[in-house]
Parts: structure tokens; C-alpha cells; sequence
């Protein structure tokens, strides 16, 4: 246990925008809260719909808006570190320490994929809860005489929309990590097997591929396999279609969550899979990579 | 005791090159190595495999282990410097005592601070910022305090003044050195670690030259600084290597009685790095 953190610990050393870059954004985030925060809310002719007994979901909307830039950084900063973790070390020669210490190559992977693929973004969205409380403070302050319908939106907070909004969130991020992690996968493999330019090893060749299977083939296999499926995951992980989603209340409820419909998919399937395949890959070659 | 390394039958080659041609050594617990050979002779190659850094062919047990397969178990008592620029330069002189103390078992962090208490080395520098010679200090500070039976150390001099040349090895002698502990090292700087080697390795092109305890390079060979109308009858007695210095003929030999040769000049004995030589370029011709 005590090695696991000190291991995890030594990544947040080496890369330190994995924990700086976050607390740039939330001071950023603050401090336009503090200064621009005074908002005119106007809901034109949506207002009616939330009329009488269903106020608008006004924690919803800032839950999910504070939340938009902490999980870009995650996804950006998880990326980048995973390209960078097992290259950096060859670069620098400094794999040679960490290989005499009594630490398997297996947990070293491992370990990285844990901090770039669940632990940065983790800590991006608990960051973003803890400042997303504080910024609707300050905002609530700031419109303290704003009023809609009648309501002064400090009084349409709502404490339980705000976290129900957070465990859907939550939700997305673990489903995300799922669901992206063969890329995450793939992205160490470039990194453990690349000479040099692994950002270029990581990016042109399926550029190429698409490219190549469009023009020779006419088809778009390939790109539908690197394309992320954004959409596709969005529309497997929540259900926006079914009726009740964002029901009468006009609020997302616990009921968008469809984790038994995105884990019975195929796609998913094949990527955990195809994940497993190159993380074992990934150990191998530092294990007997002989470049050194 | 039991046998620190033996290797038997190794061999490893990089494609068509030959690193390693059927080398056979042992090293026993409580001594001091040398593995002596030029540039590209397959020193580090030796380590490497001793490590379990590297395939190869033949056998090679480390502390009853076969070091490719049960590598993680090895590094618990194992400890290498491989050059002393491996340091990572990001990380800071705290953080690297924490990392190792966190994930080494026999890591004795007090003495970390003892060894790094007479360096002017300070806690909060980051190691890109030490010069080489501090950079050195800190690695040795750092296995100095893991309790490890082999310490492999390549060419760990390398780059250093000779200030902290001398400060290296007398640390290594007085503060780490034991009867249960052996040390194995490889350098270019023959003549500064010859008086505290224990036993030496030759290397060439793959094979072993030599594998001799110190103490008995006296008994084994011989150097005769040949009287001048004595050559020939020297040279009769089959000399392994031979010298022409300013004027003088210097001829090394293997087994061969010291009286008999000291009718012919001034009898003595070699030192390893003239052994070395003599040993390298007689292989070669």
C-alpha cells in the first residue's frame, strides 16, 4: 500500500501539470465567477415550461456547465500523460533506476494506466464538485437580486438536483473510462514501443489507415473504430431517448443512467479486450525491450 | 557460503555480433570484482544478464536465482548503478530518498541521511540541478542504505573528478563492504581501483582472458625487465607478452619459476593494468 502511493505520488512529481493544470482551471473558474458571474437570466419562452411546481434546474445547469473544462483538461491531460509515461523514462535513460528497484514492470504499467486513465480524471471531477459548490456560492452572492418568474434564483438552488447531477456525471466518467480504455491502452503501447516522436507514432498511423482504407476500399471501418464513438457512447451509457430521461420535471434524474444497456454492448466487449491485449504487450516490451 | 553468481556456457549475440562467447565465471560473497575489458568487449552485457536485463543463452544463476526469470526477486537483493547520469533530473533529492524508501523493502532511510549529512548535498535541489559528481553521491547515498548481497556498479566513475573518484570508492570500502557482500564493477580507470579489488574478470571480444584472485596474480605471473644481453634466452622461456620501453625489454609470463628468471634481469610483479594489456594484446596476436 505504502509502495502504491509512493508510486502513484512519483507520477504527480514527474508530471506536474497533471495536478497543476487543474488548479488553473478552478482558480480561473473562481475568478470568473467572482468578476463575470453577474448573469441575466432570461428563459424567453422556455420560462413557461418551468412554471409552478417545477422551477428550472438552475443547480443542474452549473453543475454540469462548471464541470466542461475540468473534464477537456482530464481527457487532454490523460492523453498526453499516457503518450509520455513510458517514453520519458527511456529518453531521460532514468528506466535503468527504476529498474533496479524491486518493482515489476507489470505494476509500473499498470500504475500509469491507473493515474492516466482513472486518477486524473477522479481528481478532475472531485476538484471540479468541491470549486462547483464555491463558484455557486459566489454566483448566488453576485444574482442574490436576480428573479425569474417571480423567483430569485438563489432561491431555485437545489441541493439535491445538484448532486443527483454529480452521480450522473460520476457515472459518465467511470463509463468513460470503460469505454476508453483501449485508446488509453494504446496510447502506452505507442509510448513504451516508440524511438522517437511518440505523438506522431501515435496519431498518423491511424490517420493514415483511415485515409488509406477510404481511398483504396471506399470504406470506413477503421474510422469508425478511432473515431471514439462519442456519440455512440453517450447514446449506450444514458438513455436521453427513453421518455422519463428528462422527464415532466424538465431534469435529468437517476433513471438517464442505462449501465446494463452500455456493458452489454459489443463494442465495449471488444475494446476491454483489445485493451487487455495491449497493456499485456505494453508490459512485455519494457520487460524485454533491450535498447537501453 | 554460498555462490554469489555462476555463470556457465553464457552467450549472447546482437544479430551477427558476438557479445558473449560461452563465458564462464563465478563470483563468491565478500569480494571485490573487477570486470576489466576495452570498450565494446561485452562488460556490460555481463551485467546486463546478471541483472536480468537481457536474454541470453547458457546458464547464469544470481543468489540461486535465474536472474531473466525472477527478476523482481532479484532487485530485493540486488542493487546496480549503471552510469551515474540515470538519475531522473525532474525529481528532487527528498523525493527520491521517498520513492525508494517507499518502494524498496530494505531500504534503511536513516542511513541515507547519514551518507548525505557529509555532502554538501541538499534536500530540496532537484538532482538536474547537482553537478555529476553529487549526482553520484546521491545514487550511492540511496544503495549504500539498501542492505543488497550484490552490488553491480558499471563504469559508476565515469565523468567524475578525481576528488570524487577517491571520495567514491573509499565510501563504498569503509561504509558498505562486508564479508557477506559482493561487489562487482566495471571501469576504465583500472589503476585507481586496482589495491581494493578482491578478485579480477579480463574481457575480450566476448571471452574471458582471466578470472584470477588478486592475491594470486603474484604467484602466477611474472614481470622481467630483461637484461639486454639476455633476450634471447628470455624470449626461449616463451614469454606471453613483450615490451620495448624506452630502450628496455619488459617480457610478462605465466608460470614461470621467479628464480630461473632472475638470472636473466629484475624480476617483479605486474599490475592489473599492465596484466590487462599484456593479456588483451597477446590474445590478439
Amino acid at each position: 500500500m505504502k509502495a502504491l502511493s509512493i508510486q502513484i505520488q512519483r507520477e504527480f512529481w514527474e508530471h506536474r501539470g497533471l495536478w497543476m493544470a487543474p488548479l488553473l482551471i478552478a482558480v480561473v473558474m473562481l475568478l470568473a465567477a467572482a468578476i463575470f458571474g453577474h448573469v441575466n437570466v432570461s428563459f424567453g419562452n422556455a420560462a413557461s415550461h418551468y412554471d409552478g411546481p417545477n422551477p428550472p434546474p438552475v443547480a443542474q445547469f452549473m453543475a454540469l456547465g462548471w464541470a466542461v473544462p475540468f473534464f477537456l483538461a482530464a481527457a487532454i491531460q490523460g492523453s498526453a500523460y499516457l503518450i509520455d509515461c513510458l517514453y520519458a523514462e527511456r529518453r531521460d535513460r532514468s528506466i535503468l533506476f527504476w529498474r533496479s528497484m524491486p518493482v515489476t514492470d507489470a505494476r509500473t504499467v499498470l500504475v500509469k494506466l491507473l493515474v492516466g486513465l482513472v486518477l486524473v480524471p477522479l481528481g478532475n471531477f472531485a476538484l471540479a464538485a468541491a470549486t462547483g459548490l464555491l463558484g455557486c456560492a459566489i454566483m448566488a452572492l453576485r444574482n442574490h437580486d436576480v428573479v425569474v418568474n417571480g423567483l430569485s434564483v438563489v432561491a431555485l438552488w437545489n441541493l439535491a438536483d445538484w448532486l443527483q447531477t454529480q452521480v450522473i456525471m460520476l457515472y459518465g466518467l467511470l463509463a468513460a473510462m470503460l469505454w476508453y480504455a483501449p485508446f488509453a491502452a494504446y496510447l502506452m503501447l505507442v509510448s513504451v514501443w516508440a524511438r522517437r516522436s511518440p505523438y506522431a507514432w501515435a496519431f498518423l498511423p491511424p490517420l493514415l489507415l483511415v485515409v488509406f482504407e477510404y481511398m483504396v476500399f471506399g470504406t470506413h471501418y477503421v474510422s469508425h473504430i478511432v473515431n471514439g464513438g462519442f456519440g455512440e457512447f453517450l447514446h449506450l451509457a444514458y438513455g436521453f431517448q427513453s421518455a422519463d430521461a428528462a422527464g415532466d420535471s424538465g431534469r435529468y434524474t437517476l433513471q438517464l443512467l442505462t449501465p446494463a444497456h452500455l456493458l452489454a454492448s459489443q463494442r465495449l466487449c471488444w475494446g476491454l479486450a483489445a485493451s487487455a491485449g495491449m497493456v499485456v504487450l505494453a508490459i512485455r516490451l519494457r520487460r524485454y525491450r533491450d535498447d537501453s | 557460503m554460498t555462490t554469489i553468481v555462476e555463470a556457465r556456457d553464457l552467450s549472447k549475440r546482437y544479430g551477427n555480433f558476438v557479445a558473449l562467447d560461452h563465458v564462464n565465471f563465478t563470483l563468491q560473497p565478500g569480494r571485490i570484482v573487477g570486470l576489466i575489458g576495452r570498450n565494446g568487449a561485452g562488460k556490460t552485457t555481463v551485467l546486463k544478464t546478471i541483472l536480468g536485463l537481457s536474454s541470453y543463452q547458457g546458464s547464469v544463476q544470481v543468489l540461486g536465482m535465474e536472474p531473466e526469470r525472477d527478476r523482481n526477486a532479484l532487485m530485493s537483493d540486488v542493487c546496480f548503478i549503471a552510469d551515474s547520469a540515470v538519475l531522473p533530473r525532474w525529481l528532487t533529492v527528498a523525493h527520491a530518498i521517498d520513492y525508494v524508501a517507499g518502494v524498496h523493502p530494505r531500504f534503511d532511510r536513516k542511513r541515507a541521511d547519514e551518507v548525505l549529512a557529509t555532502t554538501s548535498i541538499r534536500r530540496g535541489s532537484r538532482i538536474g540541478e547537482l553537478s555529476k559528481g553529487m549526482i553520484t553521491q546521491l545514487h550511492l547515498a540511496l544503495i549504500l542504505a539498501i542492505d543488497a548481497r550484490l552490488l553491480v556498479l558499471d563504469e559508476p566513475t565515469l565523468g567524475l573528478d578525481l576528488i570524487y573518484r577517491r571520495q567514491f570508492y573509499d565510501t563504498l570500502l569503509n561504509d558498505y563492504f562486508d564479508k557477506e557482500r559482493t561487489i562487482l564493477l566495471t571501469t576504465h580507470q583500472v589503476e585507481e581501483v586496482e589495491h581494493l579489488l578482491t578478485d579480477v574478470l579480463f574481457i575480450d571480444r566476448g571471452r574471458m582472458l582471466l578470472d584470477a584472485a588478486t592475491e594470486d596474480l603474484a604467484a602466477r605471473f611474472q614481470q622481467l625487465t630483461v637484461a639486454p644481453d639476455k633476450i634471447d634466452a628470455a624470449r626461449a622461456l616463451g614469454p606471453f607478452y613483450v615490451r620495448e620501453l624506452f630502450g628496455r625489454t619488459i617480457m610478462l609470463y605465466e608460470n614461470q619459476a621467479a628464480a630461473g628468471l632472475a638470472a636473466l634481469g629484475d624480476v617483479s610483479t605486474p599490475g592489473i593494468a599492465d596484466l590487462f594489456v599484456a593479456k588483451v594484446q597477446g590474445s590478439a596476436s
